[in-house]
């Protein structure tokens, strides 16, 4: 019975000191993961900051023409924070983006568009870019304010459009609507409820949320989405790499 | 013994705290919870699994999934056969089909993990400008394996659906499509959808056009016309989560290319760069636990 016994007592040890192990063992893992993301984290932002003073000649010189249109998604709690916007607007400007188009579901930014503005030097409303004949800055930063309204709200006000053009319209009786919906006609009928229809080439999301949160469906076909983090951490650096890192992919655009 | 233990635990709670705050001044995809998580004082142990989850909890790999948070509707672009193909080095066709046998072993885990709607990115319309052998033999591809799973989804009680303006499509393909949708309409609990011959675009001015014939007959105003009303319309108002709340993209590519573009609002886009053959269920959790971690607000403030 003592030698039963004694092995009973045995094999609990041995259980429990194997059991001990292992958890060991797999915190020593979790502990090697986390410290894999801290260091690669740190790496980013070493390299984040190195691209922001120029150390990095990859990035030196960017081929901005292939960037014709920006757009810049941010979530609603940090487009309260206008200053951080005015800050992201004043580094595309340096980097020679052209076209941007600012984004937020409730439409905050359009509501300080005039403060953005006024404060963004060589900044413009895209609307106005076309009127005026000659602009006091030779490289205006064209800038688009859109919120939600803008989205599926105008889709509908545009199909509402062509609706009523189409009931209005002399056509014959078998005609199924065929050459009268299509795209080219649903983009006029947007441009006549006063959406722009010119499609992004990169949207830069800033938020917590990896989501385009609303932003006009019909104009992100091909456009290029990149998640950029919250705005409040945003870096040169980063904005730099996306930028540069959309200069080269190559679209087959399904073909 | 475990004394000594715990103080060797206590100093490594010590040195990983001190990396948090050195760190939190960085935005790293860090949790102190994470952190936290990995000290478990382990004073008293069951003799049971270490592990204990609350019922309705997954347990794969190191990280859990909740029941309760799981999408409801699972979008997939498929991107990335041809280059696992050539990276194999083996023919398109092969490549194709290593995409169509991944296809069923994905839809198969999602509705494990109790996902309800599985769509997929399946022909594009501007596929249509691939090489006339490659559409072909996709068409080919998509016809067999329809035809060969009827069974098996009637047997798992999946309900099919095929999207997309599929006049375009063979004959013999369209009649396929006709035979899976009757033999399995009746299925509620899961829902497989394929957008073949989809387009985004196309959609939206379908669901207006639509709306034009129901207007000539009738049956509805035009003050009648709003945004419930074109999502009705449009082609995945054949589910009952027309949006899907995850949207994954294989291959490293960053674009929606055309799909589902008035339902993927607020959907979390969630950006892979494995090929989509080799995009197994470890990549299908990571996913998935990146998608309950988000704080979805859906435009409003919470």
């Amino acid at each position: 019975m003592d030698l039963n016994q004694s092995m009973r007592l045995l094999s609990s040890w041995i259980a429990q000191i194997g059991g001990l192990g292992l958890d060991l063992l797999w915190r020593f893992i979790h502990l090697v993961v986390s410290l894999w993301y801290i260091v690669s984290g740190i790496i980013e932002a070493v390299e984040s900051y190195a691209i922001s003073l120029g150390l990095n000649k990859k990035y030196s010189s960017i081929n901005i023409e292939k960037l014709r249109c920006l757009a810049v998604v941010v979530d609603i709690e940090e487009a309260r924070d206008v200053s951080k916007v005015i800050e992201l607007l004043q580094w595309l400007r340096t980097i020679g983006v052209k076209q941007v188009g600012l984004f937020d579901s409730q439409g905050l930014l359009k509501k300080s568009k005039d403060l953005i503005l006024g404060t963004v030097p060589g900044s413009v409303l895209s609307e106005e870019i076309g009127e005026k004949d000659s602009s006091p800055e030779q490289n205006p930063l064209a800038l688009e304010f859109i919120s939600s309204s803008d989205n599926k709200e105008a889709v509908m006000k545009a199909a509402n459009i062509l609706l009523q053009d189409y009931l209005k319209s002399s056509r014959p009786e078998n005609d199924k609507g065929e050459n009268f919906f299509t795209e080219t006609h649903l983009n006029e009928a947007l441009r006549v409820v006063g959406e722009n229809v010119h499609a992004p080439d990169l949207l830069l999301v800033y938020g917590p949320i990896r989501s385009h949160l609303g932003f006009p469906a019909w104009r992100l076909r091909y456009t290029e989405i990149v998640h950029m983090g919250s705005l409040n951490y945003m870096r040169y650096g980063s904005l730099l790499k996306a930028i540069h890192k959309f200069t080269g992919v190559h679209q087959n655009y399904g073909t | 013994m475990l004394s000594l233990l715990s103080s060797l635990l206590s100093l490594l709670f010590v040195f990983l705290i001190s990396f948090f705050i050195i760190t939190s001044h960085f935005s790293f995809p860090l949790s102190l919870l994470k952190l936290l998580g990995f000290i478990k004082f382990t004073a008293s142990r069951d003799d049971d699994d270490n592990y204990k989850r609350d019922e309705g909890t997954y347990v794969v790999g190191e990280e859990e999934l909740q029941r309760e948070l799981m999408p409801r509707h699972v979008a997939v672009i498929m991107d990335g056969n041809r280059r696992w193909a050539k990276r194999e080095g083996l023919l398109t066709s092969q490549g194709h089909e290593a995409g169509a046998k991944r296809l069923i072993e994905f839809s198969e885990l999602c509705f494990k993990l109790g996902i309800h709607t599985v769509s997929a990115f399946a022909f594009s319309t501007e596929n249509w400008g691939r090489h006339k052998i490659e559409v072909k033999c996709l068409m080919s591809l998509i016809q067999h394996y329809l035809k060969s799973k009827i069974q098996y989804f009637q047997r798992e009680e999946t309900r099919v659906s095929i999207i997309g303006n599929l006049t375009k499509i063979p004959e013999s393909l369209r009649q396929t499509i006709h035979e899976i949708e009757e033999a399995t309409k009746s299925y509620k609990k899961k829902h497989l959808i394929l957008a073949i011959d989809y387009s985004g675009r196309l959609d939206i001015l379908r669901a207006c056009k639509s709306i034009v014939h129901k207007s000539e007959a009738g049956l509805i105003r035009k003050e009648d016309v709003d945004e419930a009303m074109i999502e009705r319309e449009l082609l995945t108002s054949c589910t009952e989560f027309s949006s899907p709340d995850l949207l994954i993209r294989t291959s490293g590519e960053q674009r929606i290319s055309n799909f589902f573009l008035w339902q993927l609002a607020y959907t979390e886009l969630f950006f892979s760069s494995v090929l989509w053959p080799d995009f197994d269920k470890d990549k299908l959790v990571e996913a998935l636990v990146s998608y309950q971690r988000r704080e979805r607000r859906f435009g409003c403030r919470v």
